[in-house]
């Protein structure tokens, strides 16, 4: 006998949470050969001391920003999957504006150029995606895959080519003057001013979905196109212009990594941060206060990933394992449940 | 000595073989895009079918083997994905860009624990049973563009017949399309369309699994992110051909004839290397908008 039954939004994020955090103890087990350790490693060590703790938040950063991009798309029906693009553009944009400004700038007019310099390569390039899908219904999903594989061959020649840094055996752009960088808080940790800048848009983005206007609208185009164009609604513009935003926030994740820890633009340094801000945005439930939550779980799993890999040798790729898990099961809605318990 | 002729003879002669993972990922995705169940983790199942396939065909010396293991592998993936999007209700692309980030995390964490290595694994590859027999390979042009292939890449275009058959002209064919078409009226007729949408996800996977695995072989190896979106090229061609196999396969000797100008510009041109390996991606961005653009018209 099955019956079905849908479980509660809170249920499921909770089932998630436990069931990734079991496979991480499982897979562990299996390809570690002194488990316990590695355990510790895992679970334990981003709380172990305050270098840990710090890099820890600060990887939980550009999640945040980038898991908002994420969210905003979702709420107009958009996939985004264009962030690994995103965020490398960037990166690029802030690295190379930085790179030519003056050292005497007062720092505070660097963050502030950087930051827009990431967040227009980034919206620029979501904006495309939402364009091309106004006009000719161009499927957003694929072609924003496809032009974030053609900036990162770009983004990859800019920085090894044009941009490298010919002292350096890195494939590596020059480093950033440290007057104009972030400032440091818990050192000797990574951890930058910029985890204010995430909570404050976390803030500001839950305000302005549940009050304003273009927020309440954003959301009905959302969830009844028709309706929204009966309304009234000019549901194209909504749909490019979220696919713009979250673009900008992909580019200004991007933009403060290299304003704050990388201090420069390395090859690839940002792989695998535009898929992971899309679990992050898929735990968050299309609220914008679970974005912090969500971002600090998957960024716990990043951490305890790279502490296994280091400590135990186990690949840090485990996390996009522990990170397909989640996914399933926070999508998941009907559980089969056999009414009796087996014998 | 490479003339004009010879050097086209080159570009070709790569162009079928690039089409080839191309071609078994397309028209495996066409059976899911039929059944309504549009598979975006072609991507991923190919990778599967590559690490296990070249595993499997590492270890045994066997390319059937291989096959069969990457095959497996990718069904297996495309089989996940089916229980966890139809019974448990789940939103199918999410499921699918979750078999795409799972494929990265268990290649890798497996390629570490059997082989010691998360880079490059290479395996000896028995080479005799890719060959056609040699005298067609001395047919002056069409020696070495057609005979000059591996067996795969004569596989990936009976695959393309085959499917072609199943999708037309047999009873299972015909319910994938129709449970694609209207999930009530199959569902009137006695048959569950469940069945159909599995059966459909499943055909994909064992799709991406031989395009993988093909892909491997052309390499004779296994390496981190070897798909490099191939599987979302795949896809894109799927679209382009709506739904009719030989579109379908003409769209993926396009998308492999610009990865072969590609990687043969990249030899020697004044153009650096990084960004004419865009230039696949570009050609099948600016394909999607071209066919999309024409279709409003």
């Amino acid at each position: 006998m099955h019956s079905e039954r849908e479980l509660p939004a809170g249920a499921r994020i909770a089932l998630a949470v436990a069931l990734s955090i079991a496979l991480a103890a499982a897979v562990l087990a299996l390809f570690t050969k002194d488990f316990s350790p590695a355990l510790g490693q895992f679970f334990f060590e981003p709380f172990a001391n305050r270098y840990f703790f710090g890099n820890y938040i600060a990887d939980s950063v550009p999640l945040m920003i980038a898991g908002l991009g994420v969210l905003i798309a979702f709420r107009s029906r958009n996939f985004n999957l264009g962030g690994e693009g995103q965020i490398y553009a960037g990166a690029i944009a802030a690295g190379m504006l930085a790179l030519s400004l003056p050292e005497r700038i007062p720092p505070a007019q660097a963050w502030l150029f950087a930051a827009l310099a990431g967040m227009v390569a980034g919206g620029l390039i979501g904006a495309l995606s939402g364009i091309l899908k106004a006009l000719w219904h161009v499927s957003e999903m694929i072609s924003s895959f496809l032009i974030s594989a053609i900036v990162l061959n770009v983004g990859d020649y800019l920085i090894t080519g044009p941009f490298q840094d010919p002292a350096s055996n890195f494939q590596t752009t020059r480093q950033i003057s440290s007057q104009l960088l972030l400032p440091r808080i818990l050192a000797p940790s990574k951890l930058d001013i910029s985890v204010f800048i995430g909570l404050a848009l976390i803030a500001v983005l839950a305000i302005m979905s549940k009050h304003t206007r273009p927020g309440f609208e954003l959301r009905v185009c959302g969830e009844n196109e028709e309706f929204a164009r009966y309304c009234g609604i000019p549901v194209a513009l909504y749909q490019s212009a979220a696919m713009a935003i979250s673009g900008a926030l992909y580019g200004l994740a991007g933009a403060l990594i290299v304003m704050g820890p990388q201090a420069r633009v390395m090859r690839g340094f940002s792989s695998g941060l535009g898929w992971s801000a899309i679990s992050v945005a898929l735990l968050a439930q299309s609220s914008e206060a679970g974005i912090l939550p969500s971002a600090l779980f998957i960024a716990y799993l990043k951490a305890g990933s790279d502490h296994v890999m280091i400590g135990s040798g186990v690949p840090s790729e485990i996390i996009s394992i522990l990170q397909a898990a989640a996914m399933f099961f926070i999508t998941a809605r009907h559980f089969p449940v056999r009414k009796r318990r087996r014998p | 000595m490479s003339t004009p002729i010879t050097i086209l003879a080159d570009i070709l002669k790569y162009t079928i073989a690039a089409a080839t993972p191309l071609l078994f990922a397309s028209i495996g995705g066409l059976f899911s895009q039929l059944a309504g169940m549009l598979n975006i983790a072609l991507e991923g199942l190919m990778g599967l079918g590559a690490f296990f396939g070249m595993a499997a065909a590492g270890a045994s010396g066997s390319l059937v083997v291989g096959a069969m293991a990457g095959v497996a592998a990718a069904v297996v993936g495309s089989w996940l994905m089916g229980i966890i999007t139809i019974k448990f209700k789940a939103n199918l692309f999410i499921t699918g860009l979750a078999v795409n980030l799972l494929a990265v995390g268990v290649t890798a964490v497996l390629s570490q624990s059997w082989f010691h290595t998360k880079a490059v694994v290479a395996f000896d590859i028995p080479r005799v049973m890719l060959a056609f027999p040699a005298f067609l390979g001395r047919i002056p042009f069409i020696g070495p563009v057609l005979f000059s292939q591996n067996i795969l890449s004569a596989s990936a275009w009976l695959w393309v017949i085959a499917a072609a058959f199943i999708i037309r002209n047999t009873r299972h064919g015909v319910r994938i399309r129709a449970t694609g078409m209207n999930e009530e009226a199959v569902n009137a007729l006695g048959y569950r369309p469940d069945r159909y949408h599995m059966a459909a996800l499943i055909w994909s996977g064992v799709g991406s699994g031989l395009g993988g695995f093909a892909l491997g072989v052309s390499i004779s190896a296994f390496v981190p992110n070897i798909t490099a979106g191939r599987g979302w090229i795949a896809l894109v061609a799927m679209y382009l051909g709506r739904g009719k196999p030989l579109w379908i396969a003409a769209s993926c000797l396009l998308f492999a004839l610009a990865e072969s100008l590609s990687n043969y510009v990249q030899g020697f041109s004044a153009i650096p290397p990084l960004l004419v390996l865009a230039l696949p991606y570009a050609v099948t961005l600016v394909s999607l908008v071209a066919a999309a653009a024409g279709k409003k018209d």
